[in-house]
């Protein structure tokens, strides 16, 4: 039995409900790129991240939420407006936050399992 | 085989304390060699704790100047108007923005030192001897760790004025200030306080022993406090506080003494805060004084001192800084340079905000005698004032130079929007040898308040009236 939720959404409006629907809980979200239908995202940073954060992932606390969250293809994720931007203030992906924090690593940061091993273990 | 020597020390450097000097001396790590840095923060009596990054980051610098400009856009909401713009009256909800800043900066730091591969202890530090460290977490829990080096910079925390009965139990300090009406003593965290408050709405007064801003050239503190004094914040001057009680309302009872008159009087308000000074934190290192060369040396040839622990230090984070990066640069051979702390410019953000380099015009008369020197002045009035209908009555600049040759500037100082901005320029002038002359040489930028700098030529000696006319 895992010690942590996993939930998987497509898009800003899936995010904000499986967010609202765990109030109370820890939450960690990693956005990335979409994936094409063989599973390969059009961000090339999010393939190199993405085994790193899995990596850590037996690292999160008990009881927590992990949400992998693809934001949109690329001309959603270019346009300045988007949901991510405007509202979480996303500035690129990959990102690796700790919901309702300012803890965040972006881009190559997520590539470090030491960060990411930090974010998940750290208060 | 190969005979791989066993490390001596668990450590190269340890930084005791993780504020503006610890984290700039930590940081400048190489990695060959094993830094570490213990940063742990001791509850105020209300309970106030923080993240890492010290006094500068949480309680100090950052969250005073974000509460400043706060209470500077509520003054610049009203000017708009004067200017046409429609707007409707509204008090400030001060959100959590501030703190969000100030959380997001703790982890900034969090993540550069573990980038940097500094070990990062979230624990109390003290000293077993020179070489070991023991530390403690919050939970109690204990380990030891062994150094070549240690850097102490644990700061400084308020003081509370603990012969006044009730102080502590009912004073706050700038470790809790956000939602207070004001009582305090006046060094300049006082008055910074007072002011950002006063520009908020909170009915604020300021109770001054003796004198404002102790050590400051005091024309310019009473400029300060005179703006203030226009602005809506009360000073009470020369009284002193005698007790505080708490009444059955939960109001705070404050009985002080007027010392001019000598009669007492009691007030209430809803918070006191005390401003009173700050102290070095070296209680848990079981020191007292800390006395530093100028290679930032102790009386222990391998443990050093920066930052606001240190006597006689300013009490600034640029200089604890700058003052650790490089010192960690001599430890680690890099370099032979030491700290230069003369000349350095500062600020104080009261709402009219005033900034100085050099000498008091105080300092000046004692070192040179009021023969020798010049001090040339001016009244200006900032060109934003006039349609804005606002009092530039202490909108002042004055810098005072020795009297003979080519009047190499001694001090300068000025009152005014964006004091510290304006000045930072001409702090880089007084580090080059800054003279009356340059300043005369030099062509002003049209229209700004900085430009009147270069404009000077009515002196204090003259007797002439020194208001800026024209244009």
């Amino acid at each position: 039995m895992t010690k942590y939720e996993e939930v998987a959404v497509h898009g800003y409006d899936e995010f904000s409900k499986a967010v609202s629907e765990r109030k109370g809980k820890e939450i960690f979200a990693y956005f990335s790129g979409d994936k094409d239908g063989q599973g390969k995202s059009w961000c090339p940073d999010c393939v190199k991240a993405e085994p790193v954060v899995r990596g850590e992932l037996s690292h999160l606390p008990e009881g927590s939420v992990f949400i992998y969250c693809q934001v949109g293809d690329r001309p959603y994720w270019k346009d300045p407006n988007n949901e991510f931007k405007k509202t979480l203030k996303l500035t690129g992906v990959p990102t690796l936050l700790r919901y309702g924090t300012p803890q965040k690593l972006v881009e190559d940061e997520c590539f470090k399992v030491d960060l990411v091993r930090m974010m998940f273990t750290e208060d | 085989v190969i005979l791989i020597p066993a490390r001596k020390f668990d450590y190269d450097l340890v930084v005791i304390g993780g504020g503006s000097g610890g984290l700039a001396c930590s940081k400048e790590g190489i990695c060959h060699l094993y830094f570490a840095v213990l940063d742990y923060v001791e509850p105020s009596l209300k309970g106030t704790k923080w993240g890492l990054g010290g006094t500068c980051v949480n309680v100090g610098c950052i969250p005073k100047k974000l509460m400043h400009q706060a209470a500077l856009l509520g003054t610049a909401v009203k000017d708009a108007r004067k200017y046409g713009w429609q707007i409707p009256e509204s008090l400030p909800t001060m959100a959590d923005a501030v703190q969000n800043h100030v959380r997001s900066i703790n982890w900034g730091h969090r993540v550069q030192l573990q980038d940097k591969k500094v070990k990062y202890l979230n624990m109390n530090g003290s000293l077993v001897d020179k070489h070991t460290i023991r530390a403690v977490n919050a939970k109690g829990k204990e380990m030891t760790l062994t150094t070549k080096n240690i850097v102490l910079a644990t700061g400084g925390r308020p003081k509370y004025p603990t012969h006044v009965p009730g102080a502590m139990e009912f004073g706050i300090t700038s470790d809790d200030v956000f939602f207070v009406f004001l009582h305090c003593v006046c060094e300049d965290v006082a008055l910074e306080c007072a002011g950002f408050l006063t520009g908020l709405g909170l009915d604020t007064t300021v109770m001054v022993r003796s004198i404002a801003l102790r050590g400051f050239d005091q024309q310019m503190a009473g400029l300060v406090t005179d703006y203030m004094e226009a602005y809506g914040t009360k000073f009470s001057w020369r009284c002193a506080p005698k007790s505080v009680e708490k009444l059955p309302s939960g109001l705070l009872q404050v009985t002080w003494m007027d010392l001019k008159t000598k009669e007492e009087h009691k007030d209430s308000f809803n918070s006191v805060l005390w401003a009173v000074g700050r102290a070095p934190e070296t209680k848990t290192l079981n020191l007292e004084k800390i006395i530093v060369a100028a290679d930032e040396a102790t009386s222990v040839p391998n443990i050093f001192a920066i930052g606001d622990i240190s006597e006689g230090r300013p009490e600034l984070t640029p200089t604890a800084i700058k003052a650790g990066k490089l010192l960690a640069r001599r430890l680690v051979g890099h370099s032979d340079e030491l700290m230069n702390y003369e000349n350095v410019a500062t600020t104080v953000f009261t709402p009219l905000e005033y900034s100085c380099v050099g000498l008091s015009e105080e300092e000046a008369e004692k070192r040179h005698g009021k023969d020798q020197i010049e001090v040339y002045h001016a009244f200006y009035k900032p060109l934003e004032f006039t349609v804005a209908e606002r009092d530039a009555t202490q909108c002042y600049i004055k810098v005072i130079c020795l009297r003979e040759g080519e009047q190499r500037v001694l001090g300068l100082h000025f009152t005014g929007p964006n004091a510290g901005e304006v000045t930072q320029g001409f702090s880089l002038g007084f580090q080059c040898g800054l003279t009356y002359g340059h300043l005369r040489n030099t062509v002003g930028i049209h229209p700004t308040c900085a430009e009147e700098l270069t404009k000077l030529n009515i002196t204090k000696r003259s007797g002439l009236d020194a208001t800026v006319t024209g244009c």
